[in-house]
C-alpha cells in the first residue's frame, strides 16, 4: 500500500506543479514497472490512483466553483448534466492510469 | 507470449496518450482538456473573486479598480498612460481570448489555429486588405503622441496580463482549440477597429444591382430599388435649413481628398453572405429638456449587431485627471466607444451611406502587371500574403493592387465569396488612414458641444449617426464620416476603371455632412434611415434601412412630453410593427372568409384582432411574419427566378408601396402561370401557404406557434462552440421594430442617459462582463435583456466613494 500511496502523492504533486496531463500515464507506468505484484492488481491499483487524483480534484472544483463550467462542458459534449463531467474525469484518469500501470507491469520479466 | 503482451500493452498506452493529446478535427484534445489540474475545471467561477491587489509593473503610480455588482470595473488612474495600461490589463483578464480571436479573424489568421477549414475566410480578409487597412490606421497616428501612447499603453497592459498567465489559467477556448495566446500589438487594436468598419460598411449591392440591370434594364432597377426609398422619414427633420452654401461641392480651393498620389488609395469589401454580417441596424435619439420630466436632455442608444458570447461589449468607467467617462468599450481597443461623462453623452448608429465602390479593371494582358486608366497604362503592385495553416504548408496569396485598391477576385481565380465581382478593384474608405482613435480619445474627454464637434470630425469610417446631448441642454445629431464626393447615383453599379471620371477625388467637407442642432421638434433621432431630404445638396448613397424603425421612433418621440428615463428605457423595447400596421388593414379584407382550413381560419381571426405588437408569447407575430414572407416571395420569385443567377430582392418598403399605392403594376401577376393574378389572388394564396407551412412546422395553430419559440433568439458563442451560447430565448420584437431582434442578432447594448447637474444612466447588454463560460458573470444580464429591463449604472466620482452596489476594490501596482 505504501508504494501505491506514495505514487499517488507524487502524481498529485506533479499535477499541482506542472500543466501536463500525461503524468497520469507516466507515474502509474513507473509504479507498474517497479511495484505492481501482478497484471490484474497493476491495472486496478493504477485505476484507483488515477481516479482518485483526477476525480478528487474534479470533485473539489465541482463542489466549490466548477458547477457552471461542468454544465457548459457537458453541453458542449452533448452529455446533459454537469456531474457527468465529474464522473467522466475520474473515469478517464482511472483508465489511463490503469492502462499505464498495466503496461509498466507487462515490461517486467 | 510475455513479450507480445508487453509490446501490445505499451503500444495501446502510447496510442491512447497520443489520441488524448491531439485535437481531431472539431474534437478538442481530451486529455489536456479533462486534466482537472490544468484543463477546463480550472476555468471555474473562482475568476469572479476580487483580488485586493494585482501586480502590474510599468505603472507610474498605483491605479484603483472598483468593481460594482455587475462586475463592471471603475478604473481610477492618475495619468492617461496608467489609465490605458490598466484598461488593457483588466480587459485582458476578462476577455483575452475574444480580443485575440477577433484580431485574428479580421487579419485573416484563423487557419493558423483551426487549420484549412478557415482558409476561404482568411483568403477573403487578406484579399480585402484588412491588415493593410489596419497598418494604414497606425500610420495615420504618426506624430500624434497621445494617441500612440494610448494604444501602446493598452497593449502593454494586455501583455503584462499574458505574461502573468500560466497555462492552467488560459481562457477556456485556448484549451478547446489547443493553442496559446501571443503577445498583443497596437496592430491588433487597429484590426479590432477595422473589424467594425468591415462589419458596418464592408458590403453593398453594386454587383447585384449591376447583374439585375444587365438582365432587366435600368428602369426596373430604379423602380424596385428606388432612391429615395418610399415612406422615409429622414434623420435630419425635413425642412431643416443647411448652414452652408447651396452648391458647396463646387467651392474653389477646397482641399482635395484622396488622390492617386496619396497612400490612402486602397479599398475593401465584404459581403452580405458573410455570416458575421447578418443583421445590423441601430437606434439612437436624444430628447430636449422641453420634452422630459427633469427639464434636461435624455439620450438613448441601442446598436444592433450579430450577437455573441463572450459579449460584444465590455462596460467600463475610465477616470484620470481630465477624463471621467463611462460606457461600453470594444474588447481589444482602448477608450469608451458609446457612453457618457459628467457633462455630455453620445451614441452611434450606422450611417449606411456608400463608402465602397467597385471598378472594372482592363488589364493589358494575362500577367496583370499593367492596367488601362485615363489614357495610359499604369502598373499594378502586388502584396504577398502568407496564410499559415495549422498542420499544413502555408498558402500564399498574391493580392493585386491598383491605385483604387486591391482586386479581391481576379478573373480566373477562386472567388472565395460569391459577391466579389470578378476583375474589379475595390475602393473603400476603410482603407484610408483613419482618425477614429482621435475621436474616441477626444469624445471621452469632451466637456461641451465644441469639444464633441472637434472630436468627431476625425471619425471617418465606419460613418455613424452621432447623437449628442449635454448638461447645458443642447442636443444634436451628425450623419458623420468621410463620404466621397459623387455625382447623383455614382457608385450604384460597378464603375468603369479605365476612365478617371468616376475616381474618388475629394470628400464631402466634414462640416457639410447632414446634421442638426436643437431642432424645433425637440428631439433628434436615427435608425439607419435616409439621412436627409431632397434639399441636401450631396449624394451620399441610396441603400438605407427601410423606414419602419425610424418612423416608429419619431412617432413615439413626437407624441412624448414630460418623459422620464423609465419611459425611454421602456421605449427601447417597443415591438410595434409599422409594416404590419400599414399592410394588414389593406390585405386582410382581401382574404376569403370561407373555405379556409382550421389553422388558417384561426390565424385570420387572430390577425384581425391584433394590435401589431410582435409579442414573444403570442402567435400573431409568427403568422404575420410568415404571411409577409410568403407574400413577398409570391410577388417577386417569378420575376427574380432566373437560371441560377441570384438577384437582390426588393425591400419590404417597396413591396408595401406596391400594395398600398401601386396595386396595378404587373409585379403581382405570376409570370409562371397563364392567368393574370392580382393583388387579391396573391394575398389569398400567400395566406393559405403561410398557414400550411406553419402547421407543417409546428402543428395546429395554438401556443406552439408562439413567436418566442417559432422565431426565438439565440446568442451563439463567437467561435460557434456548442454549449457555450444561450438556449433559444423568447424575445419580443423583430425586424422593423425598435426592438430589432432576429434569430441571431439584436440590440447589443441598450443605454439611456439623463443629463443635468447629476448624470444618471441605465444600461444592459445580452451577456455579461466575464468572457469565462464558467463565471457567473458570463451571461448574467441575458434575462434582464430579454425582459427589457435595464440596470441603473453605477457612476463614481472618486475611488473612495461609498456605494451600496460595490463588490470590492483592487489596487494595481508595480513592483519596483
Amino acid at each position: 500500500m505504501i508504494p501505491l500511496a506514495a505514487s499517488a502523492a507524487v502524481l498529485l504533486v506533479l499535477h499541482l506543479l506542472t500543466p501536463w496531463w500525461w503524468w497520469v500515464a507516466v507515474v502509474p507506468f513507473v509504479y507498474g514497472l517497479i511495484f505492481a505484484k501482478n497484471d490484474e492488481r497493476a491495472f486496478w491499483e493504477g485505476f484507483l490512483a488515477g481516479a482518485a487524483v483526477w476525480g478528487g480534484a474534479a470533485a473539489f472544483f465541482f463542489l466549490t466553483s466548477g458547477g457552471l463550467i461542468a454544465g457548459r462542458m457537458a453541453a458542449m459534449f452533448r452529455l446533459g448534466k454537469g456531474w457527468l463531467m465529474l464522473a467522466l474525469t475520474a473515469l478517464l484518469g482511472g483508465l489511463v492510469a490503469g492502462l499505464a500501470s498495466f503496461a509498466g507491469r507487462s515490461l517486467r520479466k | 507470449m510475455r513479450y507480445v503482451k508487453a509490446v501490445v500493452s505499451v503500444a495501446v498506452l502510447a496510442a491512447a496518450v497520443w489520441a488524448l493529446q491531439t485535437p481531431h478535427g472539431m474534437v478538442p484534445p481530451i486529455g489536456k482538456l479533462a486534466n482537472p489540474y490544468a484543463g477546463f475545471w480550472r476555468n471555474n467561477a473562482s475568476s469572479d473573486k476580487i483580488p485586493k491587489k494585482l501586480d502590474l509593473s510599468g505603472l507610474k503610480e498605483e491605479v484603483q479598480v472598483v468593481w460594482d455588482d455587475l462586475r463592471i470595473p471603475h478604473i481610477f488612474a492618475r495619468n492617461d498612460r496608467d489609465l490605458y495600461m490598466a484598461q488593457g490589463y483588466i480587459m485582458a483578464r476578462d476577455r483575452l481570448w475574444q480580443m485575440e480571436f477577433i484580431a485574428r479573424y479580421t487579419g485573416g489568421r484563423l487557419s493558423e489555429i483551426v487549420g484549412p477549414r478557415a482558409l476561404d475566410q482568411d483568403r477573403y480578409h487578406r484579399r480585402l486588405g484588412m491588415t493593410r487597412a489596419a497598418e494604414n490606421l497606425l500610420k495615420g497616428l504618426e506624430g500624434e503622441a497621445d494617441l500612440k501612447e494610448s494604444l501602446e499603453a493598452f497593449g502593454e497592459g494586455v501583455n503584462a496580463y499574458i505574461r502573468s498567465l500560466k497555462k492552467p489559467r488560459y481562457p477556456l477556448e485556448y484549451k478547446i482549440l489547443d493553442y496559446a495566446p501571443e503577445p498583443w500589438t497596437p496592430l491588433n487594436s487597429a484590426l479590432i477597429l477595422k473589424y467594425m468598419a468591415l462589419d458596418l460598411t464592408g458590403g453593398n449591392k453594386d454587383f447585384a444591382l449591376t447583374r439585375l440591370k444587365e438582365a432587366m434594364g435600368e428602369g426596373v432597377v430604379d423602380e424596385l430599388f428606388p432612391y429615395p426609398a418610399p415612406f422615409q422619414d429622414p434623420v435630419i427633420p425635413p425642412g431643416t435649413a443647411w448652414d452652408f452654401g447651396p452648391k458647396p461641392a463646387e467651392k474653389a480651393g477646397r482641399p482635395r481628398g484622396p488622390t492617386a498620389a496619396s497612400p490612402a488609395a486602397p479599398p475593401g469589401e465584404a459581403s452580405e453572405t458573410d455570416p458575421w454580417n447578418d443583421f445590423i441596424g441601430s437606434n439612437n435619439w436624444a430628447l430636449a429638456g422641453t420634452k422630459t420630466s427633469g427639464g434636461f436632455p435624455i439620450l438613448a442608444n441601442d446598436p444592433h449587431l450579430a450577437l455573441s458570447l463572450p459579449s460584444i461589449w465590455y462596460a467600463v468607467q475610465l477616470s484620470a485627471p481630465g477624463i471621467n467617462v463611462y460606457g461600453v468599450s470594444l474588447p481589444g481597443a482602448p477608450g469608451v466607444i458609446i457612453g457618457f461623462n459628467e457633462r455630455i453623452a453620445w451614441g452611434m448608429t450606422n450611417a449606411g451611406s456608400d463608402v465602397l465602390d467597385w471598378y472594372k479593371i482592363q488589364f493589358k494582358d494575362a500577367d496583370r502587371a499593367e492596367y488601362y486608366h485615363d489614357g495610359a497604362w499604369r502598373k499594378t503592385t502586388v502584396r504577398r500574403e502568407e496564410i499559415k495553416v495549422r498542420g499544413r504548408a502555408s498558402v500564399v496569396e498574391d493580392v493585386l493592387y491598383t491605385h483604387h485598391g486591391p482586386v479581391p477576385f481576379p478573373e480566373g481565380g477562386t472567388p472565395v465569396d460569391p459577391d466579389l465581382p470578378p476583375g474589379c478593384a475595390l475602393r473603400w474608405a476603410a482603407h484610408d488612414p483613419s482618425g477614429v482613435v482621435r475621436t474616441i480619445f477626444g469624445v471621452n474627454r469632451a466637456k461641451n458641444y465644441e469639444d464633441f464637434r472637434e472630436a468627431i470630425v476625425s471619425f471617418d469610417c465606419p460613418a455613424q449617426n452621432f447623437v449628442y446631448a449635454d448638461a447645458e441642454g443642447r442636443i444634436a445629431i451628425w450623419h458623420n464620416g468621410k463620404f466621397p464626393l459623387r455625382k447623383k447615383g455614382q457608385g450604384r453599379f460597378l464603375l468603369d476603371g479605365s476612365s478617371a471620371a468616376d475616381d474618388w477625388t475629394a470628400w464631402v467637407p466634414m462640416d457639410e455632412v447632414p446634421h442638426v442642432e436643437n431642432p424645433k421638434r425637440g428631439f433628434v433621432s436615427s435608425a439607419n434611415q435616409r439621412p436627409a431630404d431632397a434639399t441636401y445638396p450631396y449624394y451620399l448613397g441610396w441603400d438605407y434601412e427601410t423606414f419602419e424603425r425610424g418612423a416608429r421612433v419619431n412617432e413615439l418621440l413626437g407624441a412624448m412630453s414630460g418623459a422620464a428615463p423609465e419611459d425611454i428605457v421602456k421605449m427601447q423595447t417597443d415591438a410595434l410593427s409599422l409594416r404590419a400596421r400599414m399592410a394588414l388593414p389593406r390585405l386582410l379584407p382581401l382574404l376569403p372568409s370561407a373555405g379556409l382550413g382550421s389553422s388558417a381560419a384561426f390565424a385570420l381571426e387572430k390577425l384581425k384582432k391584433w394590435d401589431f405588437v410582435l409579442r414573444a408569447d403570442g402567435i400573431e407575430a409568427t403568422i404575420f411574419d410568415r404571411f409577409w414572407r410568403e407574400f413577398s416571395s409570391a410577388v417577386w420569385s417569378d420575376e427574380f427566378r432566373t437560371e441560377g443567377r441570384s438577384f437582390p430582392t426588393p425591400g419590404s418598403d417597396v413591396t408595401l408601396d406596391l400594395v398600398l399605392n401601386k396595386p396595378n403594376l404587373p409585379y403581382f401577376d405570376d409570370k409562371t402561370t397563364s392567368a393574370a393574378e392580382t393583388l387579391e389572388v396573391i394575398a389569398a394564396k400567400a395566406f393559405t401557404a403561410a398557414a400550411a407551412s406553419l402547421e407543417n412546422e409546428w402543428g395546429l395553430a395554438g401556443e406552439a406557434w408562439n413567436w418566442g419559440k417559432a422565431r426565438g433568439t439565440e446568442i451563439r458563442h463567437l467561435a460557434r462552440i456548442p454549449g457555450l451560447g444561450t438556449p433559444l430565448l423568447a424575445v419580443s420584437g423583430g425586424g422593423g421594430t425598435i426592438n430589432n431582434v432576429s434569430r441571431t442578432s439584436g440590440p447589443s447594448w441598450r443605454m439611456v442617459v439623463s443629463l443635468g447637474p447629476k448624470v444618471e444612466a441605465w444600461g444592459v447588454f445580452p451577456g455579461g462582463q466575464s468572457g469565462n463560460p464558467g463565471s457567473r458573470f458570463f451571461d448574467n444580464m441575458v434575462d434582464a435583456w430579454v425582459e427589457g429591463k435595464s440596470f441603473e449604472i453605477v457612476f463614481l466620482k472618486t475611488p473612495e466613494e461609498a456605494h451600496p452596489r460595490l463588490l470590492g476594490r483592487t489596487a494595481l501596482g508595480g513592483r519596483r
